[in-house]
């Protein structure tokens, strides 16, 4: 019970923070502006480069230097956004699906030319020692980090999507987006908060993978498969659907692999990564709108 | 009018490229630049580029220079096809050096040069697989065989008393080939396997495999990985997590970036196997110095050698067969490598120019070895024991 919540749970929930955090920009730019975003998992690349350069020159907890790789995944995106994607807006989406797959490939080059192909440990690296409670809970302090985290910007988001006037603004975009724009709204507003949230929240599980590991050029495509799935899961336009397929994804791999009968692992931990998706698949039979109610595509 | 101008400007193009490569002649270099053995390549690509730099400067290939064009694997074997495609096709090269991973190296071989017929030399690759390949004598590699690592491997760890341990092996050639030959090994000589798992590369957590593999009460883990992926994970998470304290690698975790991951004084009780070169050789000291002199540090650095060696003797094989035919190279390779002939050490390019000009016969003996290759293109090699020192390895002891 004890190797369940220390081996099994716990990093099922940090990996499914990663997640969750990812998939929250994706749902929101797919319901938005209707395209799957290819390059966002190179975004989070992007934003974690951000803060390994910071970190390079102020010597403190990478965490608290946070604000510049989102600063530096959000001009990226709106750039990118203005550059790559404004201009293809009206034609069919898959054309913008297609250069987003382009976009990835240049982020990830830029991150190579800049900070070349090899993996890089922050200094505050190392092994971190766990925290012990009680003599047998062994948690990464990174992963208490993570989930509190996450938690705080599910609860924020949630607030400033159903309070605020550019929160409401998102999901009536998002749900008609030619009543939203006959009805006045400033759609191009709208696009810019979306990807400063998809790009801000990028940084952040970007961040969490690299202190975990390592920071390298394939950081963010490697999640990008189970990020689209915990979306997809979730809703398609649905955040909150997005928050809960990422955790909902993060504990199917980690928890399949615990040996819940007898002494055997039930699924060898290799397959991991399929058992995710069985279970979008699954879930998607029984739900094709996913478990809160997104739009069907 | 506009058309016949075209014609003229696009003939004229073919005619200069046609003269430039009559000039300079092109040497495939296929490299795992990125994915999970990224850290261990800058000082590789010194090596090639110093091999291609020595030559050049010392009466250059046949008629004209050497030229390294680099393919870039991405550490996937759907990368290392479109990267050798492009070698083989676009660039048109003769012969290729590399690639260094063995997934990455076979892809390479069975999709593209094999049927295109361009030797392929390899200084890394240590999968098994390779030694029974139906390759038409085309594949060929200066590392010896995981065979022989996983022996030596398991004599390294019973040797130092451990008769109980954890495997875990990365799915794919590399690991399945060291994992599985170890494994024979060590159960034949006495050792017990208490756990055992096969994981995938590029996930972010291996605490579930780790949990797994404690049961049975193992004395150390064997990690068959690389440390620029799952490899340094795991050993990372199983320190954090307590459960291992002592660990042991192959190859591809002696990466100075698992010191970095997780400090040289959680390692101070692991080992490490890696193909090394022979103690006390001349010519790995006539390379180290100029390696040193040229870029000022890292001629140490794992698998410096065998790059170097690999890219010099795919040169010496184009200069001994006089031309860039794919078809004569094979053959060449043999020649220049293998003993009776002349022999010819690092950076002795001019030296082995005019010998082949003369006619004679020469032997490449390099820094890692005498490289003397058999039927199915492989090498016996040696095989030496790590262990961490500061930021870096240092090497205790050496199998033949």
């Amino acid at each position: 019970m004890i190797d369940f919540i220390n081996f099994y749970l716990f990093p099922g929930l940090a990996i499914g923070s990663v997640y969750a955090l990812g998939a929250v920009g994706i749902s929101m730019i797919f319901g938005i502006l209707r395209f799957a975003h290819f390059a966002h998992g190179d975004l989070m690349t992007v934003g974690t480069y951000g803060v390994l350069a910071a970190a390079g020159i102020i010597a403190i907890n990478p965490l608290l230097l946070v604000p510049f790789g989102m600063a530096l995944a959000i001009v990226v995106a709106l750039l990118v956004d203005k550059v790559f994607y404004q201009p293809l807006r009206t034609l069919p989406t898959i054309y913008t699906v297609i250069s987003s797959f382009g976009v990835a490939l240049i982020f990830r080059s830029l991150v190579q030319m800049f900070w070349g192909s090899q993996n890089q440990v922050f200094n505050s690296g190392g092994v971190r020692p766990p925290l012990v409670l009680f003599d047998t809970f062994r948690i990464s302090v990174l992963h208490v980090q993570a989930v509190l985290a996450t938690a705080c910007i599910a609860v924020a988001l949630h607030f400033f999507l159903s309070r605020t006037r550019t929160g409401r603004s998102m999901r009536a975009v998002s749900d008609d987006p030619e009543l939203a724009e006959v009805s006045g709204l400033d759609t191009e507003k709208v696009v810019r908060w979306t990807w400063i949230i998809g790009a801000a929240l990028a940084a952040i599980a970007g961040l969490f993978v690299a202190m975990d590991t390592s920071a390298h050029p394939n950081l963010g495509w490697n999640l990008l498969m189970p990020m689209f799935a915990a979306a997809i899961l979730g809703g398609i336009g649905k955040p909150m659907g997005a928050m809960a397929g990422g955790y909902i994804i993060g504990l199917a791999e980690e928890l399949s692999s615990y040996h819940w009968i007898g002494n055997e692992a039930l699924i060898s931990p290799s397959y991991k990564t399929a058992v995710a998706f069985v279970v979008m698949i699954a879930l998607l039979i029984v739900r094709p709108q996913g478990l809160f109610k997104g739009r069907l595509l | 009018m506009r058309k016949s101008i075209m014609l003229v400007a696009a003939s004229a193009l073919l005619c200069s490229s046609a003269l430039a490569q009559a000039a300079d002649t092109k040497v495939g270099i296929l490299m795992d630049i990125t994915g999970p053995i990224a850290n261990f390549i800058p000082p590789l690509q010194n090596a090639a580029n110093l091999a291609v730099k020595q030559v050049n400067d010392q009466g250059g290939l046949l008629d004209g220079n050497a030229v390294a064009v680099y393919g870039d694997t991405t550490g996937t074997s759907q990368g290392a096809v479109d990267a050798a495609q492009k070698l083989a096709n676009v660039e048109n090269v003769p012969i290729v050096m590399g690639a260094l991973m063995s997934g990455t190296t076979i892809a390479a071989a069975e999709a593209v040069f094999i049927p295109t017929g361009i030797v392929q030399l390899s200084p890394t690759a240590t999968s098994p697989a390779m030694t029974d390949m139906k390759d038409n004598d085309l594949v060929y590699r200066i590392v010896p065989s995981d065979n022989f690592q996983g022996d030596v491997l398991a004599k390294m760890v019973l040797d130092e008393g451990i008769n109980k341990v954890a495997v875990t092996y990365v799915n794919n050639d590399y690991g399945v080939g060291i994992g599985q030959t170890f494994m024979d090994a060590y159960r034949a000589a006495g050792g017990e396997v208490v756990a055992e798992v096969k994981h995938e590369e590029k996930k972010d957590s291996y605490r579930s495999e780790l949990a797994s593999l404690t049961q049975g009460g193992a004395e150390a883990l064997v990690v068959v990985a690389y440390a620029g992926d799952s490899g340094g994970k795991i050993v990372k998470q199983a320190i954090e997590g307590g459960l291992f304290t002592r660990f042991v690698g192959t190859d591809g975790l002696r990466d100075d970036l698992l010191i970095q991951n997780v400090g040289a004084e959680a390692l101070k009780t692991s080992f490490f196997s890696s193909p090394t070169s022979p103690a006390d050789n001349p010519a790995q000291t006539t390379l180290h110095a100029a390696f040193n002199a040229e870029y000022g540090e890292g001629a140490d650095k794992a698998f410096v050698d065998q790059t170097y060696d690999a890219t010099f003797l795919t040169m010496l094989a184009i200069e001994k067969a006089g031309s860039a035919d794919r078809a004569k190279l094979a053959a060449a390779l043999r020649e220049v490598a293998s003993a009776p002939g002349e022999k010819v050490g690092p950076g002795e390019w001019s030296k082995a120019k005019q010998l082949i000009s003369e006619g004679k016969d020469i032997d490449y003996d390099g820094a890692g070895g005498t490289y003397e290759f058999d039927a199915n293109g492989d090498v016996r090699g040696y095989v030496g024991k790590f262990v961490v020192d500061g930021s870096s390895y240092k090497q205790i002891a050496v199998f033949e």
